[in-house]
C-alpha cells in the first residue's frame, strides 16, 4: 500500500508539473508562430526570444518558442519542424542548425503551405523561393569587421590562432571565411592555427583550446567567431595566465563577455542584434502571412564594440541591455 | 527492509492474479496512460491522425535498436555504445554512397559495418570476461571516435538516393499507408519477437539471461549465444543507424548523442529487467512509442524544455517503479 501511495505521489507530481508548466490558452483566430531557435541555454537566443516575443505582443501573435530539447541536435530539430507542420501552426521561424539537413523538412512545409522564415544561420536553397526570407547578421562582413580591428590592434602583424566554432554551422563558417579573408591580405600576419573547432558548447571550446594551449603562448592575436568559443577561449586564456596578454577578438556581447571586455581580457567584440533577429523574424512572417510582400534578405545589423564603444548609449541595443 | 506492508500478508493467490495481469498489461497501461493524458490536455493538436503517424515515424530509430537492445537486456547485458554506433553507421553509409556504391549497397554495407562492431563487443565482452557495461561504455567512446574520424571530423553530405525516402513525410492523402522505415521497423519487431519466442537461440536468450551458471550446465555455449545476441543487436542497430541517416539525409558524426538512454529506457519502461531474463519485444516498442509521444504532448502543451526534461524522467522512473513492484509481488 505504501508502495502505491508512492506511486500516485509520482504521478501527482508529473500531472502538477504538466499544469504548472502549461502556458495560458491562446484567444481564438490569433495566428501561432512557432519559433525555433538553435538552443535555449546560450544567452544570445534569450535575446532572440525577447525580440520575438515583444513581436509578438506588438502584432498580436501566438509566439510558441521551442528549441531542440539537446541543445545542437539536428536531428532532434528536424523533429520539431515536422511536430510543428502536424500540429498546423501559421508560421514557422527557424534557425536551422545545419545547411543541408532541415531543407527536406522547411520543403515539406512550404509544400503543406506553412510559411517559413529563416533566421540567424543559412540554409540550403533560394530566400523568396524555397522559404520565405533569409533573416540575419551579415556574417562575412561581422568576419572581416573582427579582422580588421584585430589587425589593426596588431599594427598589422604578428601570429594569429583562430579557433572554429562547429562543422557545418553556415553562420559562423562566413564569419571565419570573413575574418581569414581580411588574415590573407595582410603579408605580416601569419595564421598559427586556423583549422580547429571548438565545439557546440563553452565547455568543449574550453578544452580544445587547453590542447591549443602551445600555439596560444607563441600567438599575439585570436579570434573566435561566437558566443560558445569566444567564452571557452577565454576561460582556457584564464586559467593560464594569458588573458590580457594576447589581442584577442570575439563574437557576440553577451553579459560575461561584456565583462571581459570592460577586464580588458578581451580587446573587442562583434556585436550582433539578437533582438532584432528575433523581432524581424517574426514581423518578415506576419507581414506575409497578411499578404504583404516581404524583401528576400534582411540584414540585422553588426556593430564593432570596444572597450571605449561600450557606454555609447546606441550601444545598449547591441548589448541586449535594452 | 523492515517494512512490512498489510498487501505482503495477503494470500499468495490473489497477488499472484495481480502481478499477472500487472507483469501482462503494465507497458500497455503505461501507453493507455500517456495516451488519455494528453488527449484531455491538448485534444485539438494532441488527437489528429498525422499526429500519430509522425509518433509512428518519430519512434522509427529508437524503436528499431530497441528490439536489440532487448535482446542484450534479456540475456543480463548492456550496450552503451548503441548512440555512437548509430552515428557511425550514419557515417559509413553516407561515405559509401559518396564514393558512388549504389544505394542499396550502401544500405548493405553500412549493416555488415554494424554487425562486425557487434562481433568485436560480443568478443570482448566474452574473451576479456569483462561485464558488458565496461566494454560498452568504452566503445561508446571509440565508436564515436570513429565515427568523427571516417567523416573527416565534418557531416558527410552523399548524393539524393532513395535512402532518403525511407522516413519521408507521407502525402497527408494516404496516411494510412505510413512511412517506409515504420514498416520496416514493425516487420523486424515480429521477426525478432517470433525468433525469441519460437527458436532455440531465443530460449536461449532468456537462459542465459536468467541464470548464466545454470545454463552453462544445461549445456548452452553461452559464450556463442552472447557473441550472436551482440551481433544481432548490432545489425539492428545497423538499420536504426540507416533510419537515421534518411532522417538526416546525411551522415552526422555528432548525432543520437545520448541515444542509448532513451532506447534503454524504452526497454525498461517496455517491462525488461536489468537484472537478465525479463523482457518482450513488444513492451520495448510500446516503452519506445511511450517516450515519443511524451516528447510529442510536451511540445503540442508549449512545455518549456526543462519542464519536458522533468517530466520525461519521471515518467521513467515511474515506469520502473511500477516494475519494481511488479518484482516485489512475484518475488
Amino acid at each position: 500500500m505504501r508502495k502505491l501511495a508512492l506511486v500516485l505521489v509520482c504521478v501527482g507530481t508529473v500531472v502538477g508539473l504538466f499544469s504548472c508548466g502549461k502556458k495560458e490558452p491562446s484567444g481564438p483566430k490569433k495566428l501561432t508562430i512557432a519559433v525555433i531557435p538553435k538552443g535555449t541555454t546560450h544567452v544570445f537566443w534569450k535575446s532572440v526570444e525577447a525580440g520575438a516575443k515583444k513581436a509578438g505582443t506588438e502584432l498580436d501573435v501566438n509566439i510558441i518558442w521551442k528549441g531542440p530539447l539537446k541543445e545542437s541536435d539536428r536531428a532532434d530539430q528536424i523533429k520539431l519542424v515536422e511536430q510543428f507542420v502536424a500540429e498546423g501552426v501559421d508560421g514557422i521561424v527557424l534557425a536551422p542548425l545545419d545547411f543541408e539537413a532541415l531543407a527536406r523538412p522547411v520543403q515539406s512545409a512550404m509544400e503543406r503551405n506553412i510559411p517559413v522564415v529563416v533566421f540567424d544561420s543559412a540554409l540550403r536553397g533560394e530566400p523568396g523561393k524555397d522559404f520565405i526570407s533569409f533573416v540575419a547578421t551579415n556574417n562575412r562582413k561581422g568576419g572581416q569587421m573582427a579582422g580588421e580591428q584585430l589587425a589593426k590592434l596588431l599594427n598589422d602583424k604578428g601570429k594569429v590562432v583562430l579557433l572554429r566554432y562547429a562543422v557545418g554551422s553556415a553562420s559562423t563558417e562566413e564569419r571565419e571565411a570573413g575574418f581569414l579573408e581580411v588574415m590573407k591580405k595582410k603579408s605580416g600576419i601569419t595564421m598559427l592555427v586556423e583549422n580547429r573547432y571548438g565545439g557546440a558548447t563553452v565547455g568543449e571550446a574550453k578544452n580544445e583550446s587547453m590542447k591549443l594551449i602551445d600555439q596560444l603562448k607563441e600567438a599575439d592575436g585570436v579570434f573566435c567567431p561566437n558566443e560558445s568559443s569566444t567564452l571557452g577561449m577565454l576561460g582556457a586564456l584564464r586559467d593560464n595566465d594569458l588573458a590580457g596578454k594576447i589581442i584577442f577578438v570575439g563574437f557576440d556581447a553577451t553579459p560575461p563577455l561584456v565583462d571581459a571586455l570592460r577586464q580588458g581580457h578581451i580587446k573587442a567584440l562583434v556585436a550582433q542584434d539578437p533582438t532584432r533577429m528575433g523581432h524581424e523574424g517574426v514581423q518578415t512572417i506576419v507581414s506575409h502571412l497578411k499578404g504583404q510582400s516581404v524583401p528576400p534578405v534582411v540584414d540585422t545589423g553588426v556593430r564593432l564594440v570596444t572597450p571605449e564603444s561600450l557606454n555609447d548609449p546606441e550601444m545598449k541595443r547591441f548589448l541586449g541591455q535594452e | 527492509m523492515k517494512t512490512v506492508s498489510a498487501d505482503s500478508l495477503t494470500p499468495v493467490s490473489s497477488r499472484f492474479g495481480w502481478s499477472d495481469l500487472l507483469t501482462r498489461l503494465g507497458p500497455l497501461i503505461g501507453l493507455l496512460f500517456v495516451l488519455v493524458l494528453f488527449s484531455v490536455l491538448e485534444p485539438q493538436k494532441f488527437l489528429r491522425l498525422n499526429n500519430f503517424e509522425l509518433i509512428l515515424r518519430q519512434t522509427a530509430v529508437v524503436g528499431t535498436a530497441a528490439l536489440g537492445m532487448t535482446l542484450i537486456i534479456i540475456s543480463g547485458g548492456i550496450d552503451l555504445s548503441v548512440g555512437s554506433a548509430i552515428a557511425l553507421y550514419t557515417v559509413v553509409i553516407a561515405l559509401l554512397l559518396k564514393i558512388g556504391i549504389p544505394s542499396f549497397g550502401a544500405a548493405t554495407g553500412g549493416i555488415l559495418v554494424a554487425a562486425l562492431c557487434g562481433c568485436l563487443i560480443g568478443l570482448l565482452i566474452t574473451r576479456l570476461k569483462l561485464a558488458p557495461f565496461i566494454i560498452t561504455l568504452g566503445m561508446w567512446g571509440s565508436l564515436r571516435g570513429t565515427a568523427k574520424g571516417l567523416a573527416d571530423n565534418s557531416m558527410v553530405y552523399p548524393p539524393v538516393t532513395f535512402l532518403n525516402e525511407l522516413l519521408r513525410p507521407v502525402s497527408p492523402d494516404h496516411i494510412w499507408l505510413l512511412t517506409p522505415g515504420a514498416w520496416m521497423m514493425l516487420l523486424l519487431a515480429v521477426l525478432v519477437a517470433a525468433m525469441l519466442r519460437y527458436t532455440r537461440f531465443g530460449r536461449h536468450i532468456f537462459a542465459v539471461g536468467s541464470n548464466e551458471q545454470t545454463a552453462r550446465l544445461c549445456g548452452i555455449n553461452v559464450e556463442w549465444t552472447k557473441l550472436r545476441i551482440y551481433m544481432l543487436a548490432a545489425a539492428l542497430a545497423g538499420v536504426a543507424g540507416l533510419l537515421q541517416f534518411s532522417y538526416l539525409t546525411m551522415g552526422d558524426p555528432t548525432t543520437a548523442t545520448g541515444m542509448e538512454l532513451d532506447i534503454i529506457a524504452a526497454v525498461v519502461i517496455g517491462g525488461a529487467s536489468l537484472s537478465g531474463g525479463q523482457g518482450s519485444i513488444l513492451g520495448s516498442l510500446v516503452g519506445a512509442l511511450i517516450m515519443t509521444i511524451v516528447s510529442n504532448g510536451c511540445t503540442k502543451m508549449e512545455l518549456d524544455n526543462w519542464v519536458q526534461e522533468i517530466v520525461t524522467g519521471g515518467i521513467i522512473i515511474l515506469a520502473v517503479t511500477l516494475d519494481r513492484l511488479r518484482h516485489r509481488r512475484t518475488a
